[in-house]
């Protein structure tokens, strides 16, 4: 037995000298001098590539970049930058890009106290704001519980309704966006007299209920939150029946979004033709242009599209650049921040990312959040026929609000949009669907109802 | 008899038919990864499932490249990784497993119990506390903290217990008593050979496990040279509207490429066997 | 072994230093921190502090009374049946083969190497593969079984509850019998082989040899085998979670992407979750002790019995 003890009594003190080892590596790491590296969190490689174009044009800039990429598709993003937010020290991230999907979390939810207001950052907000002609809703999403402004975006994602030229003409005999628009809206009545026209002469008018999901999250006065509990928007209950209606009459291909089936509509490749999709710019570039089944005019459905103002206002998507609290290197940081988010001149970010020149000309075109880099920038696509799709998506981006967006909108639309397939399905009835829904949210996220 | 032999034959055609389709159902999604390897994004976004390869392997290859994937310093830091542990989780469980069966200790029991114990928590919320500490030790961007931890495998303990109980034969042991080998050299020497099947069987699921392994690696590892092959296939996911599938595929065809290797290395182990017969009747 | 009476106990606690350390070192703390948070007011992202509830099983009755978590724990035991019966049988089935002298199948090493397969992909890869194949309105399988004549319009699958919980079921099965084969047939080549041919040449036919001589030596492995499935099973997370996320209408939530949606889908309910693990250890721990109770254990008794050989030899030396 006293073999025993010393053995127990060994293991113990290797166990603390082990642990007082890193302690002490610990503490001699936090005394380290001023230094000359940047940490940027991000997602995609989109940000990190920015830096690069930013220190090709400022030589004197004499930072190093040091990049963590994580993706978000796998689901550690949020956890490993939470992590390395609470931790602290050297490897703690300076800059960190957010989501929309989860970017209130960290400008105004539980980790908005990480979040540095630009100001201290040496930035001249106010003047900046008004000079670049800012997209609203960033700003609204991006500003903290004591409305100051620690997040903003480069890219403006107002949402349009992108439709089929060839299918306008043959339902209504024209295809100009201004007449267009008259037809799909305002308000979904409307659109819904729409998708009888089209659906007489056998097109869908959308591909699936993942369509005018974002639309009807996006034009609704209230979040999923109001005063701690849980509410559910007339605007977002009525989704149920939109969604219904869709089902029964046969509107669309019941496709779910981001699945073989819904890109196959992009080419006419589904049950039935498919005359638009909601969506803002970065889903022509990214998505639709791909999928079109061609790429030149003439070429499957490519160059046959045009946009027009949605029936009801919205965004989706966007990245959120902002900076810890705790960087020793701010003004570093301020400059970096200031010339993607603020800067309109023809050297600032945006007007590169607008133009498609980032990486030298011919690159993809993007609505930014900048009006002012948006007015001077060139927006013609092929893709759209020759249209210049800023036209639309400048006023969309105003129209777009971002106060009815929460932190747990991620997880809530899960749950939410799966009660309403199942209503839709005609797995369950109405009130059941809402009330397992209801169920759900407090179950899960330990949100009652109102 | 000749009876059996007909009904032996019969057997025999069923298991063929039965293994070759169960063959034919293990190789289809590894097709489907290859051939998907050499498609385009948006041909992989219109059909995702396709039984004949078409000519982007090279694009894919491209894009590969151009994106943070550096194939190298993936497959060392994986190979590190993967090795490391399952060396450490080898070893040590028979040890630990040895342990538990040549020798009559008082805690031997409790001892078992409480391994038992471990394998059975629920890894979903003791994550958190893992990271906090590595975070807070500053065990972040090492290998390290993915390959120790492996010394405590619990349910290998528990296997190399359970298979030293129905093969070890205690005589063994006192006959190498009796020629005066230590008891360290007698398992070194004479106990870890009799344990090559089951060292094999549990080394290359360690292996693929670790291999495999993307979410902690994912937490703890933020700068690229310590990236592993799954962090950086990862890497190409990025952003949902973002993502390019046709070289996430050649991605995962190429994390997969190692496994095979040593899959085929080992497995003759549990395909040949180890002759044993002397060793316990 | 000139010594008297040498005490070999120690090598036991020597032994089981390495492991003992690895786990103080690593997994203690986070142990000993999920089961503290339990009984905390725990939540919230990036919180350190936290105090003691005055109920201090407050999130226990919570969870208790969650019927989320209620269907989630039937949830994985539907799953797991569906998917642990059919694979030990095949893996015993195979086994019996392979094993079995008499059928000699040719190319055998092949097939234990492609049966294993399915398990060297990531969860991930295979759960996506499945979501595709599944697809509605179109989609590899609804156009199957409209070339074959079986449906007349596509399928939705994804909203069907049982075809979804039977696709995770499969995909968990499919996944795992090779690896149950390959580890019950290490167990057999662990037997030794001149008990199968003293059987032959008395004139066994396969299924004796395989009920009377290889069924009763595997049992360790088995048992094995029965507990580290059931462990497994019972903590289901990728599939499930990958597949659809738990869908549709929480009919392929099993308990442990319950307890990870409660930790981090939003609200950070980490004292809950923390809960929540705790319950369902205590239900895999009853659950496992029956299943030992079940199979009680013959080795422990022959254990005990080449102990007691031992002690002889032991004395019969000493008496040299």
């Amino acid at each position: 037995m006293k073999r025993n003890m010393r053995i127990i009594v060994s293991m113990l003190l290797i166990v603390c000298m082990s642990l007082s080892l890193f302690a002490a590596g610990q503490t001699e790491a936090a005394k380290a001098p001023a230094r000359k590296v940047i940490n940027l969190w991000s997602f995609t490689d989109e940000v990190p590539k920015m830096l690069e174009k930013y220190k090709a044009l400022n030589p004197d800039f004499d930072y190093e970049i040091n990049t963590t990429i994580i993706a978000t598709t796998d689901g550690a993003y949020q956890p490993a930058l939470d992590q390395a937010l609470a931790s602290g020290g050297n490897d703690a991230p300076d800059i960190y890009c957010a989501e929309s999907a989860f970017v209130l979390k960290y400008t105004q939810g539980d980790a908005a106290h990480f979040a540095a207001p630009y100001k201290s950052l040496g930035i001249d907000v106010d003047k900046k704001l008004k000079e670049a002609d800012i997209a609203p809703y960033t700003v609204d999403i991006g500003s903290n519980s004591k409305g100051e402004l620690v997040g903003l975006g480069y890219q403006a994602t107002g949402g349009a309704f992108i439709y089929r030229r060839s299918i306008a003409k043959d339902v209504w005999g024209t295809d100009d966006p201004a007449v267009i628009k008259t037809k799909v809206g305002p308000g979904w009545e409307k659109f819904f007299q729409a998708a009888e026209d089209l659906r007489k002469k056998n097109y869908a008018i959308i591909s699936g209920d993942g369509d005018i999901w974002h639309a009807i999250e996006g034009s609704s006065p209230k979040g999923w939150i109001v005063d701690g509990k849980l509410f559910v928007d007339k605007t977002r209950e009525d989704f149920l029946d939109i969604a219904k209606t869709m089902v029964d009459k046969g509107y669309h291909n019941d496709t779910r979004d981001w699945t073989d089936a819904w890109f196959a509509d992009m080419k006419d490749a589904g049950v039935k033709k498919v005359f638009g999709f909601f969506g803002p710019a970065w889903l022509i570039n990214y998505v639709m242009a791909g999928n079109s089944g061609g790429t030149k005019p003439g070429e499957g459905t490519y160059g046959d599209w045009a946009v027009c103002e949605p029936p009801v206002g919205f965004f989706w998507g966007g990245t959120w650049v902002i900076a810890n609290n705790n960087s020793p290197v701010k003004d570093a940081v301020g400059k970096i921040i200031e010339w993607i988010t603020l800067d309109s001149s023809n050297t600032g970010l945006q007007y590169f990312w607008a133009n498609g020149t980032l990486n030298g000309p011919g690159g993809t075109k993007d609505t930014v959040a900048s009006g002012t880099v948006m007015k001077k920038s060139d927006g013609t696509l092929a893709f759209l026929g020759g249209q210049d799709m800023f036209d639309v998506f400048v006023p969309a981006g105003a129209f777009a609000t971002g106060k009815n967006k929460t932190q747990y909108d991620e997880t809530i639309n899960i749950y939410w949009r799966d009660q309403v397939r199942s209503y839709s399905a005609g797995n369950k009835g109405r009130a059941a669907a809402l009330a397992d829904f209801k169920k759900q949210v407090a179950d899960n996220l330990a949100i009652s109802a109102h | 008899m000749k009876s059996l032999k007909t009904s032996t034959n019969i057997t025999k055609t069923i298991i063929y038919v039965v293994c070759i389709f169960l063959s034919i159902l293990s190789i289809f999604p590894f097709w489907l990864m290859f051939v998907n390897a050499t498609r385009s994004t948006y041909q992989i976004q219109q059909n995702s499932v396709a039984l004949f390869p078409s000519t982007f392997l090279l694009n894919n290859w491209k894009i590969l490249n151009g994106k943070s994937f550096n194939a190298a310093v993936g497959f060392m830091n994986s190979m590190l990784v993967s090795s490391g542990a399952t060396l450490c989780a080898v070893y040590f469980s028979s040890l630990t497993a040895y342990a538990l069966v040549a020798y009559t200790w008082k805690l031997r029991q409790p001892f078992f119990s409480f391994i038992l114990a471990i394998m059975m928590i629920p890894a979903q919320v003791s994550g958190i506390g893992f990271y906090q500490m590595m975070y807070r030790i500053g065990w972040t961007n090492s290998l390290w903290p993915l390959i120790l931890p492996s010394i405590a495998a619990p349910a290998m303990v528990f296997f190399m217990r359970q298979y030293l109980m129905a093969t070890l034969s205690l005589d063994i042991v006192n006959s190498a008593r009796i020629d005066g080998a230590g008891e360290f050299y007698t398992f070194n020497r004479i106990i870890l050979p009799i344990m090559k099947p089951a060292m094999a069987t549990q080394a290359i699921f360690t292996f693929v496990l670790n291999w495999n392994n993307l979410f902690i690696p994912m937490i703890i590892l933020t700068r690229r040279e310590k990236y592993t092959m799954p962090i950086m296939v990862s890497l190409l996911r990025g952003d949902i509207y973002k993502t390019e599938y046709g070289s996430v595929y050649l991605g995962l065809a190429l994390t997969v490429l190692p496994l095979f290797v040593v899959y085929f290395l080992l497995s003759k182990y549990i395909i040949a066997g180890v002759a044993l017969g002397a060793l316990k009747e | 072994m000139r010594k008297k009476g040498i005490n070999y106990a120690k090598y036991g606690y020597y032994f089981s230093i390495p492991f003992v350390l690895a786990y103080l070192i690593f997994s203690l703390y986070p142990t000993i921190y999920t089961v503290i948070i339990g009984f905390t007011d725990l939540r919230g992202l990036g919180r350190t502090t936290f105090t003691f509830l005055d109920d201090p099983f407050e999130n226990f009755k919570l969870i208790l009374a969650n019927d989320t978590f209620k269907k989630s724990v039937v949830n994985t035991a539907v799953i797991w049946i569906m998917n642990f019966i059919p694979q030990i049988l095949l893996a015993l089935l195979l086994t019996a083969w392979f094993t079995n002298r008499r059928f000699k199948v040719k190319g055998q090493g092949i097939f234990k190497v492609l049966i294993y397969m399915p398990n060297i992909i990531t969860a991930a890869t295979i759960a996506i593969l499945f979501n595709s194949l599944f697809g509605y309105p179109k989609g590899p399988v609804n156009d199957l079984l409209m070339t074959l004549g079986i449906l007349d319009a596509p399928a939705n699958f994804h909203m069907q509850e049982w075809t979804s919980k039977g696709v995770v079921a499969f995909i968990q099965f499919w996944m795992w019998y090779g690896n149950s084969m390959i580890v019950l047939i290490a167990g057999v080549l662990g037997i030794s082989p001149t008990l199968f041919e003293a059987a032959e040449v008395d004139g066994a036919t396969p299924t004796q040899i395989f009920f009377k001589i290889t069924l009763p030596r595997l049992k360790t492995i088995l048992l094995y085998v029965l507990i580290t499935s059931m462990v497994g099973g019972l903590q289901m997370y990728d599939i499930p979670k990958l597949y659809l996320w738990g869908g549709p209408d929480n009919a392929t939530l099993t308990a442990n992407v319950f307890i990870h949606n409660q930790a981090f889908s939003g609200s950070y309910l980490y004292n809950r979750a923390a809960a929540a693990s705790m319950l369902m250890f205590l239900i895999i721990v009853v659950l496992s002790i029956a299943m030992f109770y079940l199979m009680r254990d013959r080795g422990e008794q022959k254990l005990r019995r080449q102990e007691r050989a031992r002690v002889r030899a032991l004395k019969r030396e000493a008496s040299v």
